[in-house]
């Protein structure tokens, strides 16, 4: 059994012709808050769609406790243990905020394939199970007031909420954070860095893209900086800060804006 | 007791009191209404709930209801007898038909659903194995008999669907309060999302298709028994098109929308008989005027549903 939880090694991703993701590196310790950083288009989403198995790279091994599971489909993935949020929220929009985290217990329910028709009292049994740690998970979150209402009815603040907490209630071994701070304001970025403690606290490792580089600092244990789909460097917080590579790669997308404008 | 509940248990109530006011005729419109509100709740299965664009639900329909014609009339098997196999013979063929083209988005699934209809119909109208009886169907299916009793009134038959209908009811109460149900909504709502938390796409969508045929075949079964007859055009695109703009103009996913739906569509046509034709005309603009001012249906559903102990605060 490897040491780390989930190891990228030389994945490559190619979108006809363009390189996403040029053979890139990263091991994820167990109980770690791991960042990925890098300038827009760099293709850290796309690392994610990877590991999440939205997309299968061309080449390299993704492992997860030692074991192959590139190609594997995001559906058993999320059995694996491996819950996500979305940079652009995808909530069930027009569902209750209870129904949208009950999403999350789904791979955690027992009801065998005839209680869609058939009601036993084991399917009653782990209905209420669920729905009672749906309960709890609302609690944590403070979601326990809009329970009935539509989540896209709510803020966008609210609306990460129900996203972090619908990945949890899958009681994740990994979760995968895409720019939760992305959209919120500054009280809202400071209370979502307590939750993501929080959430760490839980056992949960988290695996995070964010441009808020005060809040990725502050949070990731380690990092890896990467632009156009390659390594640049990787490193805690301070050694990343200092890397001429890194702010070479930030301060050119800087230089290319002032072009532009 | 939540809305729905009642809302239902209130409908089968109001069917149950209602053949004490009908005469035969209206009975008979009311017996239809029945069998079609079941059709119309399978195909909101797989329509309304996990969000396939299947617009070939009479070929299901007419698989069950020519089962029961088939094994009774040819093979001689009393209609009780026929149920089950009514009921797994379009569930079977369902998985089989839509196993290859599953994964198929909105427009593209609903062209080789037709697909499926057409090839359906041709069948039936070929005369497959000498069973089928060609474009004139099959004539003299037997009535329901148990303990030597004998049921073939028009209150017999308008009790049986009854009974089909809550039995219907159920077994979609059960799939709501179930993860099955909330699956195909999710699938339904986001796909994308609803894959990344561990939802087989693939397997709810079957499942979907599996459960709609099953039912939609019961009420083929009931629905040849009525008539003591079957005939292919009662299963033709037409109909599929009909039931696919039931759920839609009543509202999908909706207990009392597709009610509604079933009662405009089907209902209201035969109580306008006396415009002849021109009663369709009507029809189509009020089809079109829901899609434009109610774009959901004229009952929409309502998301919610959750235990009472979960409710607090906001209401």
């Amino acid at each position: 059994m490897s040491q780390y939880l989930l190891e990228i090694k030389n994945v490559s991703k190619f979108f006809s012709g363009l390189t996403a993701i040029d053979s890139l590196n990263l091991r994820v310790k167990k109980g770690q808050i791991y960042g990925i950083i890098g300038p827009n288009g760099a293709g850290k989403t796309t690392l994610f769609n990877c590991i999440t198995g939205i997309y299968t790279p061309e080449e390299g091994e993704i492992l997860w406790h030692g074991k192959e599971i590139k190609g594997t489909p995001p559906h058993k993935i999320a059995e694996l243990g491996i819950l996500r949020t979305f940079q652009t929220i995808r909530l069930f929009a027009e569902m209750s905020v209870a129904e949208n985290i009950m999403s999350g217990r789904h791979i955690k329910s027992t009801q065998k394939w005839y209680n869609g028709i058939i009601p036993t009292p084991a399917y009653y049994k782990d209905e209420r199970k669920n729905w009672e740690k749906v309960g709890e998970y609302m609690e944590l979150f403070g979601l326990s007031d809009y329970a009935t209402t539509p989540a896209g009815d709510l803020s966008y603040g609210l609306q990460r909420k129900i996203e972090m907490a619908r990945a949890l209630a899958a009681e994740p071994e990994l979760l995968i954070l895409d720019e939760p701070a992305a959209g919120l304001n500054e009280n809202e970025t400071k209370e979502l860095a307590d939750i993501i403690r929080k959430i760490q606290a839980m056992g949960v490792t988290i695996m995070m893209i964010e441009h808020d580089m005060d809040m990725v600092m502050n949070l990731c244990e380690y990092m890896t900086v990467i632009n156009f789909g390659a390594w640049i460097c990787d490193g805690v917080a301070a050694d990343v800060q200092d890397n001429p590579a890194v702010i070479e790669a930030y301060i050119g997308i800087e230089d290319e804006d002032e072009d532009e404008s | 007791m939540n809305r729905t509940n009642m809302i239902s248990l209130g409908f089968l109530l109001i069917m149950g009191i209602f053949p004490f006011v009908a005469d035969s005729a209206w009975l008979a419109v009311g017996t239809t209404f029945l069998v079609f509100s079941v059709v119309a709740f399978s195909q909101d299965i797989i329509l309304g709930r996990a969000g396939a664009f299947h617009m070939g639900h009479a070929a299901f329909f007419g698989l069950g209801a020519y089962t029961t014609a088939i094994l009774n009339t040819h093979f001689g098997w009393p209609i009780l007898a026929t149920w089950a196999p009514a009921v797994i013979i379009p569930m079977v063929i369902a998985l089989l038909t839509t196993a290859p083209i599953i994964h198929l988005r909105g427009d593209y699934l609903l062209v080789t659903t037709i697909g499926i209809n057409i090839i359906f119909l041709q069948i039936l109208e070929n005369d497959l194995f000498g069973l089928t009886g060609g474009p004139n169907g099959i004539f003299g299916i037997d009535v329901v008999r148990l303990f030597g009793h004998e049921f073939f009134e028009q209150i017999d038959m308008y009790y049986m669907a009854l009974i089909l209908l809550g039995i219907t009811l159920f077994i979609m109460k059960t799939l709501d309060g179930s993860k099955f149900g909330r699956a195909m909504f999710y699938i339904n709502k986001d796909d994308v999302a609803a894959q990344s938390m561990g939802i087989d796409i693939r397997y709810y969508k079957l499942y979907a298709f599996a459960i709609g045929a099953g039912i939609a075949g019961a009420a083929g079964s009931m629905f040849s028994v009525q008539y003591s007859a079957v005939s292919p055009e009662a299963f033709n695109v037409l109909q599929s098109i009909m039931f696919f703009t039931i759920v839609l103009v009543g509202g999908s996913a909706s207990l009392p929308g597709v009610l509604l739906g079933t009662f405009v569509m089907f209902v209201l046509p035969e109580i306008f008989r006396e415009f002849e034709t021109a009663r369709y005309l009507v029809f189509g603009l009020a089809m079109i005027l829901t899609m434009i001012l109610r774009p959901r249906g004229i009952w929409p559903v309502k998301f919610g549903n959750i235990p009472s102990y979960l409710k607090k605060g906001k209401k």
